[in-house]
């Protein structure tokens, strides 16, 4: 089974947030002089992945499109976890391109690379948050599209995968080819790579593509989002004493946190 | 020398960092309080492949550059410096001495096992009446019917109790110093070792440091390592890679001094603002940061030495020195800065205070460094 892990590479989440910062200019987050890693979901994306082929003959190949000049980090990690294979699209202006245009973009990588089976994504970006991509990348490639899913296991040539909901968690059929998006749970933790695969990454195959090697998105893009304005949010800390004994204490907490629409 | 640390150096200081922080951070506070060995993150350890960092591929190993194991160790030594000390007497005294002066065989049946965590290695030099002048031992081995049989008693074997393979050092001729001693590969089960006494520490306590018995252990005579006479020669060698692991020990105490002490003067309030506040704090910080670049350059700098086959006991002394000292200073600012908190165990600093001090004892104390340094700026003038 051939797998694709589309990865995404991003302003560490974890970043205090005196360094988080929105380039007025083209509304997007400043990149520049941060340090970048793999968005959260896609680490577990991956390790579903490496966990399928852990279990039986997958081929797991690394996609993704991001300036050529940021983006070794991201691979080495990917191939030291244990991916085979790894593909870059070199696009210096991927930061700034909504979620609905990497669909696309994605789309045309993947076939390009040929053959595919199954494709995983992170659920949401650390970033962006859009969750749009799988849905969108599953239309454009036509296959079948079950995001939200934490395990994933194959059963005579159909995967059965546990996908969170609001109400509990959904065990789902689906056929191949398919596009996953994947959340996290406490099966597919990122897995630290091994020492000898830190060493014997840059011996794996590595493709890097321009822009010019994939085929133009064609007229029937999804890629219509125009943003008009972005904000860091303003977080206001205040400390409230409520008086009393405990019974009514709590009797008047209960209160006030009704009246705050948190109860 | 690279100042700046390679792409897969900075890919593996991550990883470890991570390791560190999933498997040993939680726990380091107790593992020290029980003085528990950690038998179960040392096997995840080896997993990961940090059991024989320099071992060649071949053997099993990642066949990793000596900076980038020092990279590795400060990691380790930043959470947990007990837990470093385990690994690095693996690394640097067992592995590191049987891949330069191993036979094939020996390398073949050894080190797979010891870079895998199948087994653990110890290293027995010190005995109890040859410490800093250490080529003064009296542990003998006799040839007899072709095994050697070791007789005398080491002390503060690292990882003693739970090691099976021991790199001996014994009197095989009947010469004193350096030129009458020769190496041996013992295993734990050879009839005729037993460990004795097992020693209560100031710190590093989740490892074991004990006697080793050796009372007609018998050896067959394919475990010498290297050749008769050689003993001296491989235990000063070997010590010059060890004084770097514990270089980059010290690094990790000093870091973990310099990062808590740095989140915990900001939060610290005090005459109505925090305590980072003041002069007095931000020079404390400014002198062990500056000091632990200092450290770290010279301990770099000495693996780079050493890692590219060049003469590098001068300079793996001097990191040796200089980083164990600036731990120790370190930690006692580090106690001063945290206050009354920095004395009780509620705060990770008074591990730090006790865990740098044996880094200015083992593997050659700063007094030996000195020696060692002096004696070549004198022979160089």
């Amino acid at each position: 089974m051939d797998v694709i892990v589309c990865l995404k590479q991003v302003v560490d989440p974890e970043l205090p947030a005196r360094d988080f910062a929105i380039d007025p200019a083209t509304r997007r987050q400043v990149r520049e002089g941060r340090p970048l890693v793999l968005s959260t979901y896609d680490e577990n994306a991956l390790e579903v992945a490496l966990q399928l082929r852990d279990r039986g003959n997958v081929k797991v190949t690394a996609l993704t499109i991001a300036p050529q000049t940021t983006v070794g980090d991201a691979v080495r990690l990917a191939l030291a976890m244990g991916a085979d294979e790894a593909v870059v699209v070199d696009d210096p202006r991927s930061p700034a391109r909504p979620g609905a245009e990497i669909a696309a973009m994605l789309a045309s990588a993947i076939r390009k690379i040929g053959s595919f089976d199954l494709v995983l994504t992170g659920c949401e970006s650390a970033d962006w948050v859009e969750r749009v991509v799988a849905p969108l990348l599953a239309e454009e490639l036509a296959a079948t599209c079950v995001t939200f899913v934490s395990q994933v296991e194959t059963h005579d040539g159909a995967l059965v995968v546990r996908r969170q909901a609001e109400d509990g968690v959904h065990v789902v059929e689906a056929r191949l080819p398919a596009v996953i998006s994947i959340s996290s749970d406490e099966t597919n933790k990122p897995r630290l790579p091994k020492v000898k695969d830190i060493i014997t990454a840059k011996r794996k195959p590595l493709q890097t593509w321009s822009l010019e090697d994939l085929e133009p998105p064609g007229d029937g893009s999804m890629a219509d989002v125009d943003i008009r304005d972005v904000a860091i949010p303003r977080r206001d800390a205040r400390c409230e004493f409520i008086q009393g004994d405990p019974a009514e204490a709590a009797g008047k907490l209960a209160q006030r946190l009704r009246a705050l629409k948190l109860l | 020398m690279a100042v700046a640390l390679t792409d897969e150096q900075r890919l593996l200081q991550d990883t470890v960092r991570e390791f560190a922080a999933r498997e040993l951070l939680p726990v380091a506070a107790e593992l020290d309080q029980q003085a528990r060995f950690p038998a179960d993150i040392l096997a995840k350890a080896a997993a990961l492949g940090l059991m024989g960092l320099t071992v060649p591929e071949e053997y099993g190993g990642p066949g990793l550059d000596l900076v980038a194991s020092v990279v590795a160790q400060e990691e380790l030594a930043r959470a947990s410096a007990g837990f470093q000390t385990i690994v690095s007497v693996n690394n640097a005294l067992v592995c590191d001495p049987i891949v330069r002066w191993g036979t094939d065989a020996q390398k073949r049946r050894y080190l797979p096992d010891l870079v895998a965590g199948r087994r653990l290695g110890c290293y027995c030099l010190t005995e109890p009446t040859s410490g800093s002048d250490a080529m003064s031992l009296r542990t003998v081995a006799a040839l007899e019917d072709g095994e050697w049989v070791l007789n005398g008693t080491k002390v503060f074997v690292t990882s003693g109790v739970e090691a099976s393979l021991c790199v001996v050092y014994a009197r095989s001729e009947n010469i004193p110093g350096a030129a009458g001693v020769s190496a041996f590969l013992v295993e734990k089960s050879f009839p005729g070792l037993t460990v004795g006494k097992v020693e209560k520490k100031l710190g590093i306590r989740c490892s074991s440091t004990a006697e080793l018995l050796f009372d007609g252990c018998r050896v067959p005579a394919e475990n010498m390592l290297g050749a008769r006479g050689e003993g001296g020669k491989i235990a000063l060698a070997t010590l010059d890679g060890g004084r770097i692991g514990i270089a980059a020990q010290a690094l990790g105490i000093t870091r973990a001094c310099l990062e808590e002490s740095t989140a915990y003067v900001q939060q610290r309030k005090q005459f109505g603002r925090a305590i980072a506040e003041f002069q007095a704090i931000q020079w404390a910080l400014a002198d062990m940061a500056t000091r632990l670049d200092a450290a770290r350059l010279l301990t770099h700098r000495a693996a780079a030495l050493r890692g590219a086959g060049r003469p590098c006991a001068k300079e793996a002394a001097m990191a040796k020195l200089f980083a164990s000292e600036t731990a120790m200073w370190a930690a006692h600012r580090a106690v001063q800065l945290f206050g009354g908190y920095g004395y009780i165990q509620d705060y990770p600093v008074e591990r730090y205070f006790r865990d740098a001090k044996i880094t200015e004892i083992y593997e050659g104390t700063s007094e030996i460094q000195r020696v060692v340094i002096s004696r070549r700026v004198l022979a160089e003038a």
